[in-house]
């Protein structure tokens, strides 16, 4: 009850100061405008899914039908994955890395609260900062599924964000360890940008080395977990995958902050 | 409430605080006293829970500092060095988000917030966000944070930094409200705080205690002595033999003042002896003037010297010169009843 309490307040104060903060905004804006230019030239450009339809049917040869919604998520949502990717490192830069700078962590560590959680307050107040951030997008995206001829199952779409939502959790979580070994947010944000673009790497490292290789890193892969479940494969496996970098990183942020009180000086 | 025993702790090689002991009685205030680097903040963020001690035990309302690390922060407010405050909130925002952290219950949460506003004097700010807030307020935001959940013991580490004197007082004031309630730790550089504040003192240097006692016996016992500065004008020859022969006299130094026809006396008493009533009257009968009297008496800061200075292997007990003889008008240390001139 205590716990719950604890990651309550500590998730309020994360979220509110995220609303508060003129960067976020920018992100925020950013992160719309791209989203939407993106959709505007996935759907209706010269090159965009509805014209690339209409000449494969003018051209008359024979093809299988397409699902045009279904074809537009796959790509948009690839797409919306790596924008993700690049704007988790300007959230998660000061989770910790402030609390360092305005000796706040001072605070939490002589307070009756965990240091997970702590972390699990702060990852939460990201998350759904984050989730918030997706709304618009969500708006768009239901205007034009409601405009398609057959009508869309709800549970494609809704795998493919609950994907989404979690490859941004799991990143925003490792990226939170990252910002606990520095009192400067810059440094955080490069250290969790380098770290997205190692994990985005590892897959195509992995198609150099071959098998065995290949396939086990495909099993831990953020990104190829994302493909399968954009897709609207449902894998036990990717969920599992998903919870453990999560867990990964609440796990080493709270044993990093543990040793932050050891090499204090 | 608190007892430390034989803590130490080590930064690589180098000791911050070596085989420290204390203990603080329930409802006590002690004042924790040394030079900046000694060891006080080391001291109060191991018993504040935040750092690991690499030696010796640390226990506060009968648990361990270490072992029992949430009983303990259950159980004490703690004002760092620096206040922790986040720059975005408004200081009730704050107060409120430190009183879910402590543990305060949902219904009483208004209310401790608001008894911690009322008593560091907050109300005004209640609602401005803390980067707008002066050094003052920030203190005060700092101080409200360690009292909102009404802990039984209280560490304050140098908690009226950057206060005006009014503010100072007042926060004085405050912790001695508090005291009988709660157990309080307080440091400081300032003396004057000390005497003020606190019934116990503890002068840490170098990482080691070298004194606890109430500050009033520390500067008995330590320095000893009491004296006397006295204005007088007239006949002074002899006047040094006659007053070194009262008993209870140690010595006399006589110095004249500048831009004046009047002589300056310094003269050093024994402990516990009082011949102000003889040296009037001997220099009365030696056909001087007495112009003016007062009473000096060594302050912390006298105590404080003795004990942190390493240049003078002089016990403290017999060092004659508490009060400097260069000094060309009479000392005016701000004891109160100091001030009892007795003019002819």
């Amino acid at each position: 009850m205590t716990i719950f309490v604890n990651i309550l307040a500590i998730f309020r104060k994360e979220l509110q100061s995220y609303f508060l903060s003129p960067l976020a905004y920018v992100v925020a804006g950013v992160f719309w405008l791209l989203s939407g230019i993106v959709f505007v030239y996935l759907l209706l450009s010269d090159q965009g899914i509805i014209q690339e339809v209409a000449l494969s049917e003018q051209s008359g040869i024979p093809m299988p039908p397409v699902d045009v919604p279904y074809l537009f998520l796959l790509r948009y949502l690839g797409i919306i994955g790596s924008l993700t990717s690049f704007i988790v490192p300007l959230l998660s830069m000061g989770l910790y890395a402030e609390e360092r700078k305005a000796h706040t962590l001072e605070l939490l560590a002589t307070s009756p609260v965990y240091n997970w959680v702590v972390a699990l307050g702060k990852l939460a107040g990201v998350v759904v900062f984050y989730i918030t951030l997706l709304m618009p997008m969500l708006v768009l995206e239901f205007v034009a599924f409601a405009a398609a001829d057959r009508p869309v199952p709800p549970a494609v779409p809704l795998l493919a964000h609950l994907a989404l939502i979690l490859l941004a959790t799991a990143l925003l979580s490792l990226g939170m360890f990252l910002s606990t070994l520095t009192s400067s947010t810059i440094i955080a944000a490069i250290l969790t940008f380098t770290l997205v673009i190692a994990l985005a790497m590892v897959d195509l490292v992995a198609e150099q080395l071959g098998q065995p290789f290949e396939t086990a890193i495909a099993h831990l892969s953020l990104i190829k977990h994302y493909d399968t479940m954009v897709q609207g494969v449902f894998d036990s496996s990717s969920l599992f995958v998903f919870a453990s970098y999560i867990i990964l990183g609440i796990f080493l942020t709270a044993q990093s902050i543990e040793l932050l009180r050891f090499q204090r000086s | 409430m608190i007892e430390v025993e034989h803590l130490s702790k080590r930064y690589g090689p180098h000791p911050a605080i070596d085989d420290v002991c204390f203990t603080v009685e329930p409802g006590e205030i002690l004042g924790f006293l040394g030079p900046n680097g000694a060891g006080k903040t080391t001291t109060m963020r191991i018993l504040s829970g935040y750092l690991p001690a690499t030696a010796g035990t640390a226990r506060v309302a009968g648990y361990d500092v270490h072992s029992q690390s949430m009983a303990v922060r259950q159980r004490i407010g703690y004002l760092p060095e620096t206040p922790p405050l986040y720059e975005d909130m408004t200081v009730r925002g704050y107060l409120f988000f430190v009183a879910r952290l402590k543990g305060v219950s949902a219904g009483d949460r208004a209310a401790q917030v608001d008894l911690a506003m009322a008593q560091c004097n907050l109300e005004t700010e209640q609602d401005t966000l803390i980067c707008r807030l002066s050094k003052g307020f920030r203190q005060r935001v700092g101080l409200a944070q360690a009292i909102v959940h009404n802990p039984p013991v209280i560490i304050l580490d140098e908690p009226t930094v950057g206060l005006d004197p009014r503010q100072i007082i007042e926060v004085r004031h405050l912790i001695k409200g508090l005291a009988g309630n709660h157990t309080i730790i307080l440091s400081t550089h300032i003396l004057p705080e000390v005497s003020m504040t606190c019934d116990r003192v503890a002068i840490i240097n170098h990482g080691k205690i070298v004194a606890t006692d109430t500050p009033d016996t520390l500067m008995e016992a330590l320095v000893g002595s009491l004296g006397y500065a006295v204005e007088v004008s007239g006949a002074t020859q002899l006047l040094t033999q006659k007053l070194n022969a009262i008993a209870g006299v140690r010595d006399v130094q006589l110095s004249p003042l500048p831009d004046s026809a009047r002589m300056l006396l310094h003269i050093n008493c024994h402990g516990h002896s009082e011949p102000g009533a003889a040296i009037a009257s001997t220099i009365i009968k030696s056909g001087g003037q007495l112009h003016a009297m007062q009473r000096t008496r060594p302050t912390l800061e006298d105590v404080f010297l003795e004990l942190t200075t390493e240049e003078e292997p002089i016990p403290p007990v017999e060092d004659p010169e508490p009060i400097p003889d260069e000094e060309p008008i009479p000392p005016t240390e701000p004891t109160p009843e100091a001030a009892n001139p007795e003019p002819k």
